[in-house]
């Protein structure tokens, strides 16, 4: 009945995360309604992307080039290490504009009851890093869950015999945040975790 | 509408669409429920903090059509957040986690193995539960469930475990001598690692030396595999990171 163009591009939109069928079909008829030229910026964006952008080499962030922005930037500090799940997470830290030093992008997190373990994730490469960089201190900003917790151990138990700095990005309180309403579980942490002063 | 509140630990909780989870829980009264919990990452009063796995709640549920319950809110029991510094209790923890929520069907009723994980659990956050508790918790859960394997006596004669023992997963548990002479797919057993594993099934708590524990692992993952028909991915990942 529709084109078998139209359809082609209702079962690509649909394989996308979050999208299924139906919206799929409204997004396709959008683009059918919009200029051309959005159509085509569209598909050379995405060409763009697939042909240009590659993990960083170093810390499996994004990059363009050979090595991403944050790695080839001199003004960062070599001694402090960041060490996040994903992309999004690094660009998080990135927007509080208070560390200075680098990252290494994980790819993902331990997850005992989904079986994905060390050989799943950058652990490997972050290991090998260490052998030929001055860090001195490893900051794990893995999410505070399960798998973030389980994750943040394993590299403690890994990297402390190596006599590198391991810390925790602490939990607890959001900023504005009011006691009455924190849940159990953050303000116990945040009661854990508190400090002298 | 039916709605319930009902003691349950999480088992398990995958995120699903922007902001939603599903999640598994180990209920007292209904065994396994699987329910949506709309906006439950973004959710700061609801759900907060409270549907990671291990986590001891009472959920509000209301039914909805088909087999998936809506989860409308939660009261924090217990997180066990102690088990999230230490790397082999969190393991065992979610070891247990995975074996309960795979050992049960949907909505039937297992108090008792409910009850024995909530013990678990406490005693594991507690730091009272070494390695050898993971294979007394995993003996009881396995006998509570309905597939206890047989280590005191023969699983096809009932007679003593006359030597050479094998231990065949197919026929339920260790075979002695001569009935092992039928069996395909038996494993050699020695009879102090039977009599050592009857023990704890009969409640006994003695620590296993390290190599028994491993001896006992490699069986328990067979047995186990065989009932469910797949290994638990949380042997994969305990084995990955020499843990027990």
């Amino acid at each position: 009945m529709t084109p078998a163009p139209l359809n082609r591009l209702v079962a690509q939109l649909a394989k996308l995360p979050g999208i299924g069928e139906k919206t799929a079909q409204r997004l396709a008829f959008h683009l059918l309604r919009s200029p051309p030229e959005y159509a085509l910026e569209l598909s050379g964006a995405i060409q763009e992307v697939v042909a240009q952008v590659r993990l960083c080499p170093r810390c499996f962030s994004l990059a363009e080039g050979a090595l991403c922005p944050l790695c080839t930037d001199a003004r960062r500090e070599d001694r402090v290490l960041c060490v996040v799940e994903g992309v999004a997470d690094l660009l998080a830290i990135e927007r509080t504009r208070e560390f200075k030093g680098r990252y290494h992008v994980l790819h993902g997190v331990l997850s005992p009851l989904e079986g994905v373990g060390p050989d799943q994730l950058r652990i490997r490469e972050l290991i090998t890093r260490l052998g030929d960089s001055p860090v001195e201190e490893i900051i794990v900003a893995t999410n505070p869950d399960v798998e973030g917790e389980a994750t943040a151990l394993y590299l403690m138990r890994l990297l402390k015999p190596m006599g590198v700095k391991v810390s925790r990005i602490a939990q607890g309180i959001p900023m504005g945040g009011d006691l009455e309403y924190a849940d159990q579980a953050t303000l116990a942490r945040a009661l854990q975790g508190r400090r002298e002063l | 509408m039916d709605r319930s509140i009902e003691l349950a630990v999480v088992v398990s909780a995958v995120d699903y669409g922007e902001a939603d989870r599903i999640v598994t829980l180990l209920t007292e009264h209904r065994g396994r429920v699987s329910a949506f919990a709309a906006g439950a990452r973004k959710s700061k009063r609801r759900f907060a903090g409270a549907l990671e796995p291990g986590t001891l709640l009472r959920a509000h549920l209301v039914a909805r059509r088909g087999s998936t319950w809506r989860l409308d809110s939660v009261d924090l029991d217990r997180s066990h957040l102690a088990l999230r510094t230490d790397l082999p209790r969190l393991s065992r923890a979610l070891y247990a986690l995975e074996l309960c929520r795979e050992l049960v069907r949907d909505e039937q009723p297992h108090p008792a193995l409910f009850r024995i994980l909530v013990e678990y659990l406490g005693q594991l956050e507690a730091n009272r539960a070494g390695p050898t508790s993971l294979i007394a918790f995993e003996l009881a859960a396995l006998g509570l469930a309905g597939f206890m394997p047989r280590f005191s006596a023969c699983a096809l004669c009932g007679g003593g475990l006359v030597e050479p023992v094998r231990f065949d997963a197919d026929h339920g548990g260790c075979v002695c001598g001569p009935c092992g002479l039928r069996t395909a797919h038996g494993v050699p057993v020695s009879r102090e690692l039977a009599a050592a594993l009857a023990g704890l099934q009969a409640g006994e708590r003695t620590p296993m030396p390290a190599d028994q524990r491993a001896r006992a692992r490699e069986l328990l993952n067979r047995f186990v595999a065989h009932q469910l028909g797949r290994r638990l991915n949380a042997v994969d990942f305990m084995a990955q990171l020499g843990l027990d």
